[in-house]
Order: C-alpha cells, then structure tokens, then sequence
C-alpha cells in the first residue's frame, strides 16, 4: 500500500464532509459511496476494512447511521474536533438548504399548481420509501433462507406484527421495538459461536 | 400552544429510538399529531422535501421542525438528530465486548426485522394523507417500479411524479 496522506486539518475535513453532504441526493446509497471514495481512495486516510468495522457500529447506533459514521471517522481522522469539524460539514450546509426549501415551500403551497405536484409527488415518495424497506428486508430474508422455514416464518411474523401493532393498535413505537429486541433474544438466538470461530474472527479484524 | 422543550424531547425520543433516517417517522407521528402540533399533510410534504434537498435522507426532520414550528423547529430538529449519533462512541467502546454473545445477535435481528414493519408503517402513514387517490396509489406503484429498476434517478422519479401530479390534479 501507498505511503498514508499525513491526516487532515480541521478545515478540510469539514470542506470534504460538506461536499458530501451537499452532493448526496435520495439518501444513503449515494452518500456511502462518496465517503468512501473520499476517505479510502482519495486520501487513503481509512481502508476498507476499517470503514465496514465502523460501519457496523453504525447501524447500532440509534438515529442516522450516516451522522453516526461522520462522528466516527471525524473522531479517527482529527480526535474531538474532528467530530465537530466533521458533523458541521456533513449537516449544516444541508441542513440550511432543506430548511430553506421548507421555507419557499411554505410561501407558495397554496398556490394550485404547487399543491397539484405535491398530490403526485407525495405517493412518488411512499413507493420510494417501500423500496426502502424491502431494502432492509432482503438482507433478512435471506438469512432467513438459510436458516430454515421456521425462521424465515417467525422473521415474516414478527415484521408483520410490528407493522400492525402500530397501525392498528396504535402501540407506541418505543413499546414494539422493546417487544422486538426481546422476541429476537428469545427466538433467534443463534447457539454460542465455537471459540474457535470467535479467534477467527478476531484474527479477521486485526 | 407548542412548548419547545417537550417538542424538542418528542424529537429526541423518536430519534433515539429509530435507526436509519425515517423509522422516527411512526413516533414522531403519533406524539406530534396527538399534542396537535402537527396536521397530517405536514408528514407527506416534509418527506418531499426531504426527498429533494441534499444530504442524508434523515434530514427530512428539519422540515418537518420547519412546517411545524418555524426556524426553532427545525434548528431543535437539527439538534435531535445529532445527539442520538453521538453515542456511537460508547457503542464502539462497549459493543466489542459483548458482540460475540449469542442474544446479543438475536436481539439485533428483532430490531432489524422490526425496523422493517415500522418502515412499512411509514408506507402506511404517506399513502394515507389526504389528497392521495386510487390515482396516487398507481403513481406510488410507478415511483416504486422505476426505483426498483435502479435505472432511474430518483430526482428524476420525483420530477415525473410531480408532472404527472400537475397534469392530473390542476
């Protein structure tokens, strides 16, 4: 591997992260793949190991996983004011932007034609967003395959449960997702990892 | 009247307790519609928005603060999305500890499949404002075959989506 970038100073960690934010349009995928072209190609700052490790962390981490991922390499890249550096970069000048585009909304959303491409664009993000969610599915589902009909069924179940437990029985959403964590403690527990697999693993990591 | 230290809590709550940038949706939807400080269109427009202004997809909150509470809202929306992040570096510190432990695993695939259930819930909660028709049902159905081709950018999907809502609704 190529000698390391020497790390990068305050400013221009928030100039990248700005650029980041600002250059990501629908969300996650496009902002992944500009923070690691950023970090692992450009500068060399991360590998790709390290990024899938801090990754993993993220998804975690309540809230955005993305927000999450800034604290975490701005905290790699340039400790405590690296994180500072990093969050304003990636939120602010987006954050300004979709706030302003509230504010011109708000200023013209009663006029006809606005409120008749909100009529079509409002179901546009509905599909988008169940794109989203089978998105999330797969991944499950698919360990779900391998791991019997039974699991498969009871993953099905649970999603479904949680899906109406909201929508019909109005539950509050923190009380499903207590619910979930302990129905996945109970249920899907896999049997303890061998401590050989465990070594393994570690080896993997360092 | 809103109380900007519950409705930055609300914020806080629902953002603690989701992962990724909409399953506070259902939350937030719940608490804000039932202090009143909320009207079901805000939650649709706040995601078009989202939708079309730049950075994580998670920032939709912003305008939802906006459409709801002015320039606070969305500077205590800002807020409560960065917080919850923040504890990722006690996740790092903590997590390698415990990862290998066989409920741990389990526990986190409950939350996964239930992020799903509440993502479709989000799915629900859109397709159920009002203005949305049988005609909005088939435009939700086009918008998800072409994100699902992965072909189309999803600028572009909304675009068409908007086009198709002006010629349809004028």
């Amino acid at each position: 591997m190529r000698l390391q970038d020497p790390g990068p100073g305050k400013w221009q960690l928030f100039r990248i992260w700005a650029s980041i934010g600002l250059q990501s349009f629908g969300g996650g995928a496009s902002t992944t793949f500009l923070i690691q072209r950023a970090f692992i190609e450009k500068h060399r700052w991360l590998s790709m190991e390290e990024f899938i490790r801090l990754w993993n962390l993220c998804i975690l981490t309540p809230g955005i996983n993305l927000v999450a991922l800034t604290v975490l390499i701005g905290k790699k890249l340039g400790g405590t004011w690296g994180i500072v550096a990093s969050l304003a970069g990636m939120l602010l000048p987006s954050a300004t932007i979709t706030c302003l585009l509230a504010a011109i909304f708000k200023q013209i959303e009663h006029v006809a034609a606005v409120q008749a491409v909100l009529r079509g664009v409002i179901p546009a993000t509905g599909g988008i967003m169940l794109l989203v969610g089978l998105n999330f599915a797969l991944p499950l589902i698919r360990r779900g395959y391998k791991e019997g009909v039974l699991y498969l069924l009871a993953s099905s179940v649970l999603i479904i449960a949680c899906a109406l437990a909201v929508i019909l029985l109005k539950l509050s959403v923190i009380i499903v997702l207590l619910g979930a964590v302990i129905l996945g403690a109970l249920f899907f527990s896999r049997k303890p990892v061998s401590p050989l697999l465990v070594e393994e693993e570690r080896g993997k990591q360092q | 009247m809103i109380n900007p230290f519950i409705y930055f809590l609300l914020f806080l709550k629902a953002s603690l307790f989701s992962t990724g940038g909409f399953s506070n949706l259902p939350s937030l939807h719940q608490d804000l519609i039932a202090n009143g400080w909320a009207k079901e269109v805000d939650f649709g427009q706040s995601i078009a928005i989202g939708q079309i202004s730049p950075g994580p997809n998670g920032l939709w909150v912003i305008s939802l603060g906006y459409l709801t509470y002015g320039y606070p809202g969305a500077f205590l929306a800002l807020i409560a999305i960065t917080i919850p992040a923040l504890l990722v570096l006690v996740i790092s510190a903590g997590y390698t500890h415990i990862e290998h432990q066989a409920w741990v695993q389990g526990a986190m695939h409950g939350v996964s499949l239930a992020v799903v259930g509440l993502l479709l819930t989000v799915v629900w909660t859109i397709l159920h404002q009002p203005g949305v028709d049988w005609k909005g049902l088939l435009i939700a159905l086009g918008a998800f075959g072409l994100a699902l081709s992965r072909k189309v950018n999803i600028l572009i999907i909304l675009g068409l989506a908007g086009l198709v809502g002006y010629l349809l609704y004028r």
